[in-house]
């Protein structure tokens, strides 16, 4: 049987971060389909965002064991999730309001960026067999 | 849809006020450790032992416990009881992850059964989704997680691996849904349907308030006589809005009159049904300038002002669906609060009234079928 190296606790901490988030996207997915009926756009946007969400769930398997594809990657999605937000909350359209969203869109988000920076540092040093690096 | 309840609110205050207070107890306890106080050495070794995601679980519930013992006084019966339980169960848990070994199962099963307490509670409508509660879930959700990243199993056979990966997703997906269902099925009396929660007014119209709302549909109704034919809106400044399958109604928007306030001359936008011969004017629409607003309500009861929440907005195509009660949306398309709004129907809106927050679906139904 294959042993995986101890991942950092940093990255164990937020892999379970990145999940719940990948859980919440895929309810998010899933609520949008049945709105394609009638709006064929969210038929695009659900799937779409089912398979956003798979990808969070293997990239949150991959930060556990160490690769530095799923840090790379989780860096570039927190990143931009997190600069959309700012954007959003700029705006007049009531996005941030009350503690949910600003848990969910904002405190979430910066705190997998950090434990991501965290546990750069002693990162374990597998590339994985995906690795595009 | 999910505001925060009025005796919630000292939940909030009392969380950041214990993260406030741990963060300074490790620095004190470190200090006295320092100073050799024996006790405080004994915790700081207690601590320092622990791993980090140890640490991080202990101070989610913690903070959990606080928020449960906080709303104990707003809370009576049985919910009241559970409420002190759960609280000083999570504070007992908190501590004893520094100073023994065998919390970590007890937690695990304090987390799922007070995650799984609050989706039965929802659905049976013994208590209303708001957002205290849902982010105390979502702090209990993610104490979870770590504590089952803690639990290292002894046995490796597959079965136990594919619980391993799915149980923790599982869990989140079950209760979003939970919650959902459970605010949809016992929304509370201010929401007038999905989407649209109205402005709280007095229970019954005064006689004053009865003619103003008359003099309301009345001066509209005058006022929106000229714009029968849409040429003439358009030529007045309003812009037809965007077109969707899923709405026989559509608004058009006059930005210049943007900052008037309830004035019948210069309503916000006119609301056209879409009928096999044409556009037909079917009333206006005043919208205040912000979000948060409060509409003034000359009618009291009869002139209820409402708001769109808890939907997704998608730019591409302009369409909706519904947000998740953890404000998630499709990616794609963002969560929406518009700013308060008021219809006037001038057309016959059946038992809606001339002032609902929805033209009457039968009356849509004959709108559209006319020709």
């Amino acid at each position: 049987m294959s042993q995986t190296p101890p991942a950092n606790s940093a990255f164990e901490i937020a892999s379970v971060l990145v999940v719940v988030q990948a859980s919440l996207s895929f309810v998010a997915g899933l609520s949008a389909l049945p709105f394609g009926i009638v709006e064929p756009g969210f038929r695009l946007l659900g799937v779409l965002t089912l398979l956003i969400a798979a990808a969070m769930f293997w990239l949150a398997r991959g930060l556990r064991r160490g690769r530095r594809w799923a840090w790379g990657w989780l860096v570039t999605l927190e990143g931009l999730s997190l600069a959309i937000t700012t954007l959003l909350s700029l705006l007049p359209i009531g996005t941030m309001r009350g503690p949910v969203p600003l848990l969910v869109n904002l405190v979430i988000p910066l705190s997998v960026l950090v434990l991501l920076a965290a546990g750069a540092a002693d990162r374990p040093t597998q590339p994985g067999p995906a690795d595009p690096a | 849809m999910y505001d925060i309840a009025a005796d919630h609110a000292i939940a909030l205050s009392t969380a950041i006020v214990l993260l406030l207070f741990l963060l300074v107890s490790v620095r004190l306890l470190g200090f006295l450790a320092a100073r050799r106080a024996a006790w405080a050495v004994r915790f700081a070794e207690a601590y320092d032992a622990a791993s980090p995601i140890t640490r991080v679980a202990a101070a989610l519930m913690l903070v959990s416990g606080a928020i449960h013992l906080a709303l104990v006084p707003g809370h009576d019966g049985i919910t009241g009881i559970l409420f002190i339980i759960d609280g000083v169960g999570f504070v007992g848990l908190g501590i004893a992850a520094f100073i023994t070994n065998w919390w970590r199962r007890p937690a695990m099963l304090w987390l799922t059964a007070t995650i799984a307490a609050y989706v039965v509670w929802v659905i049976a409508g013994w208590e209303t989704p708001d957002q205290v509660g849902i982010a105390c879930k979502l702090i209990e959700l993610v104490a979870l997680g770590l504590v089952m990243r803690l639990n290292h199993p002894t046995r490796r056979t597959w079965p136990r691996r594919i619980w391993r990966a799915t149980a923790f997703p599982l869990i989140t997906i079950v209760m979003t849904f939970g919650i959902w269902v459970g605010g949809l099925a016992h929304p509370d009396a201010l929401h007038a349907h999905a989407g649209a929660v109205l402005q709280p007014v007095n229970a019954v119209a005064t006689p004053e308030q009865r003619a103003a709302a008359a003099r309301l549909l009345a001066d509209t109704k005058a006022s929106l006589t000229r714009y029968g034919d849409p040429a003439v809106a358009i030529a007045a400044g309003y812009k037809p809005g965007p077109v969707s399958a899923a709405d026989p109604l559509l608004h058009f928007q006059n930005p210049a009159n943007a900052h008037a306030i309830l004035d019948p001359n210069r309503p916000q936008a006119l609301v056209y049904a879409r009928t096999p011969s044409g556009l037909r004017l079917v009333g206006a629409m005043y919208q205040m300038p912000k979000v948060g607003q409060r509409g003034p309500d000359p009618g009291g009861p009869l002139t209820q002002w409402h708001q769109h929440e808890g939907i997704c907005f998608s730019p591409f195509g302009f369409e909706f669906s519904f947000e998740t009660p953890f404000w998630t949306c499709s990616v794609g398309s963002t969560s929406v609060t518009t700013a308060p709004m008021l219809h006037v129907w001038i057309v016959d809106n059946g038992k809606n009234g001339p002032f609902a927050a929805e033209l009457d679906k039968a009356v849509q139904r004959e709108l559209t079928r006319r020709s």
